[in-house]
């Protein structure tokens, strides 16, 4: 006789398991996707082509009326309200709460899972309440986590209750406010710990580094965040590499860029150096000097002579889910078969600015290899500059007189042992230099005749 | 300090034309391509990219007998470019000054392409890049050939130092429990080109089909490996070629590779020998002593056998 075992999902499984890996970052960079995704589908904010290059970047004055997310902390509280357009009231009952979207869900383009918003929530505290209005409407869903979680029979107990309220007669007044109280122990020792702050601020301003001040304002605690300045150089007689690629029929595109990073202070920051990936124009691989983006696998292992590299690939599709990410969204997902696909033409494509770091130091440290002028005079370039080039290949003007035949050899050796020489050759006027040049050219006679 | 040893200038110190088994070599080689050729894969409108040095000899072969006439040439060594470039076998040879690694991310993908890394040198970190990189670029149908020495990379070593060299440069690819025996390191060496490439094309909608595996030394041990890289027309192609049934082939890079034996024989034995080929197993000569090893090995190469008189062309 055939029985059936039971399978259903239990409450304490979503709550303890989903958010078991997450860190505090994660799950705010989750909550601002999500309202990032409202500017997508309430303003068409299309976050998919490279670079947002059509975007123009607004002056000082006009930053000002951005979109604005704010995180806002307190040791009993955490917030984070924005004006980016709000949630329907009938995606707040078909799909904002629900674990995993339905098939046909276009929610937007950096919730890819249908996961984020639950598990931020579930991992912050204990008690939430979401608040959101459109010019449609309004609503209000309020959960005491602990209560909810104790009622774990049917399905229908598997419902957040929700208060419809009035909406908004203005799009730029629309928006969500979450509000999440009873913070868990894991999330108040965070929040005691000073460096929270700083924390946020790094690991925002890297994740959205291509859409912040352009298309939205992020603050957390009142500051505003900084975007990250990816160091791309630029120069006169260096073009990058550059080519674009697509994938599955064109549901992705992928843009890769290789070239010199501009110089920090003088330098090139080893910190900045490597691979950046970012799917839809969010970065969720940043200065990357692992094997995941091919080092010691097709590129030589990363190297600080290798500070000058910095490469760019851009996954882009309407359909987030073809996107390499993981989960998290802050990795790339390397057995996906576009990453891999992609891998195989980051390697080609970063070949030329690897060679030119490797020409630029030579093992022999007298050589002045044409590079280091060509370096020197890298300028700061806007990553923005390359979403309207054409591909290309890495080259750089090599000056064809570059290569002297000689070098200079120079070595430290004992007094005595120069004076040994030289009372054995008998030449007492001989100076070091040349007893140095007679014993070079005696091995070479001596040893290795042509 | 393990001395690592200093990758022979080969192309300054010997005739490439006198190297026998090298000889044999690029005549199977030819022989092969040239039945590809006859099975409908168009070898003579192959882009031929190759490490010509400066005697050229397998550019001169392959335009001669098999009619390629897209070929290039690189040459890293700057100190010889000048001799490289007065060298140049034919008009259309193009001359590249550059690493080859340089090289081949450049390589036309409406193009196929032999590409035959000619190295003298062991396989190292940078070798395994290259490799990699041609099987991220080389469009199917295309051919790749790899040359390295197998000797051990480091001279008065043991087989502990050889293993701590492998692990450093291509750690990744060498197999667990592989043996650093010194008459083990030509397998060691095919078993991490093997990885190499069978990892770096995986991710393309490319197989790689083996070809050849040959062992041979004129004066170190050298192996080349090679193959084409096949979608599913060339496989289908390939697995009905008559290519597969000539003795040297070795479709998989486990099996025993080709070892090119080129005995030494006076020009009497050689004719004499000639005139019995190809001979049944465990037959020798009457007239004259030879082993049965010698006349199998002869059996096996006679028909790529270079003829050397004293007349140097
Ligand atoms: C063994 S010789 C080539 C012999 C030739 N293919 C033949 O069959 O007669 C190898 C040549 O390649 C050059 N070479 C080695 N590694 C190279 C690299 N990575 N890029 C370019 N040239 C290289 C060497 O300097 C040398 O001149």
């Amino acid at each position: 006789m055939k029985q059936l075992a039971n399978a259903h999902p239990r409450k304490r499984f979503f709550l303890e398991m989903f958010t078991r890996d997450l860190s505090l970052e994660d799950c705010v960079l989750d909550l601002i996707d999500n309202s990032v995704d409202a500017l997508h589908r309430t303003r068409h904010l299309d976050l998919s082509p490279p670079l947002l290059a059509e975007l123009e970047i607004p002056k000082q004055a006009a930053k000002a009326k951005l979109p604005s997310i704010e995180v806002v902390y307190t040791d009993l509280e955490f917030r984070i309200t924005d004006n980016c357009g709000g949630i329907e009231r009938e995606d707040a009952l078909n799909e904002v709460f629900s674990f995993g979207h339905s098939a046909g869900f276009k929610g937007g383009q950096l919730g890819v899972y249908g996961i984020g918003l639950k598990r931020a929530l579930f991992k912050i505290g204990k008690h939430f309440r979401v608040e959101s209005k459109t010019t449609g409407g309004g609503f209000v869903a309020e959960l005491d986590v602990d209560t909810w979680a104790k009622a774990d029979e049917k399905p229908e107990d598997w419902t957040i209750p929700l208060e419809f309220i009035p909406g908004v007669n203005a799009d730029a007044a629309a928006g969500t406010s979450i509000f999440i109280t009873r913070l868990t122990d894991e999330v108040k020792m965070r929040i005691k710990d000073k460096t929270l702050e700083a924390a946020l601020h790094t690991a925002i301003g890297t994740t959205y580094a291509v859409f912040m001040d352009r298309c939205v304002r992020i603050r957390v605690n009142g500051k505003d965040v900084r975007p990250m300045e990816i160091p791309v150089g630029e120069s006169a007689a260096v073009t990058p590499g550059h080519k674009n690629i697509s994938f599955e029929n064109g549901k992705v595109e992928i843009k890769l860029i290789a070239t010199l990073a501009a110089r920090i202070r003088g330098e090139w920051s080893s910190e900045r150096a490597g691979w950046y990936v970012l799917c839809n124009n969010r970065v969720v691989l940043a200065a990357d000097k692992s094997e995941l983006t091919g080092w010691n696998s097709g590129m030589p292992k990363f190297h600080s002579k290798y500070n000058g590299f910095i490469g760019l690939a851009f996954f882009q599709s309407e359909s987030p889910g073809l996107l390499p990410w993981t989960t998290t969204k802050r990795g790339v997902n390397g057995d996906s078969v576009v990453f891999r696909e992609a891998r195989v033409q980051m390697l080609l494509v970063a070949r030329g600015i690897i060679s030119f770091l490797n020409e630029m130091y030579p093992s022999d440290l007298y050589e002045q290899p044409q590079q280091r002028e060509i370096a020197d005079a890298i300028a700061p370039s806007e990553i923005r500059s390359f979403a309207t080039k054409p591909s290309s290949d890495f080259t750089f003007a090599r000056r064809v007189s570059a290569l002297k035949p000689t070098v200079r050899v120079q070595f430290d050796a004992k007094r005595s042992d120069v004076e040994r020489i030289r009372r054995h050759l008998r030449k007492s006027a001989w100076g070091a230099s040349r007893i140095a040049e007679s014993t070079f050219n005696y091995f070479l006679e001596n040893e290795c005749p042509k | 300090m393990p001395e690592i040893v200093e990758p022979t200038k080969s192309y300054l110190s010997v005739h490439y034309e006198l190297r026998s088994a090298k000889q044999v070599e690029r005549r199977m080689l030819i022989d092969a391509l040239h039945t590809l050729g006859e099975d409908g894969f168009r070898i003579s409108d192959y882009q031929y990219t190759g490490m010509g040095s400066i005697y050229f000899v397998d550019f001169v072969l392959f335009h001669k007998l098999l009619n390629i006439t897209d070929m290039r040439s690189v040459e890293y060594d700057v100190e010889i470019r000048r001799r490289v470039r007065f060298n140049k076998p034919f008009t259309f040879v193009k001359i590249f000054i550059n690493d080859v690694a340089d090289v081949i991310p450049k390589l036309s993908v409406r193009k196929r392409h032999l590409l035959w890394m000619d190295y003298d040198s062991f396989l190292s970190e940078k070798t395994a890049i290259d490799i990699v990189l041609a099987c991220s670029r080389l469009t199917p149908g295309s051919i790749l050939l790899v040359t390295v020495d197998v000797e051990p990379p480091i001279r008065n070593g043991n087989p502990q130092k050889w293993k701590e060299y492998f692990d450093e440069e291509v750690g990744h690819y060498v197999p667990p429990d592989e043996s650093f025996a010194k008459s083990n390191l030509p397998r060691v060496n095919i078993d991490v080109i093997s990885n190499v490439i069978s990892s770096a094309t995986a991710p393309r909608g490319v197989e790689f089909f083996p070809l050849f595996s040959f062992l041979y030394r004129d004066g170190h041990q050298m192996l080349t490996m090679g193959g084409m890289f096949v979608a599913e027309d060339e496989k289908k192609r390939m697995l009905e070629s008559r290519v597969l049934k000539a003795s040297y082939i070795r479709t998989d890079f486990g099996a025993k590779p080709c070892e090119i034996k080129v005995p030494t024989l006076t020009r009497k034995e050689r004719i004499f020998l000639e005139g019995s080929m190809p001979c049944a197993d465990g037959w020798r000569p009457r007239g004259f002593e030879l082993d049965e090893d010698d006349v199998r090995a002869y059996r096996e190469i006679y028909r790529f056998f270079p003829v050397y008189a004293e007349l140097f062309l």
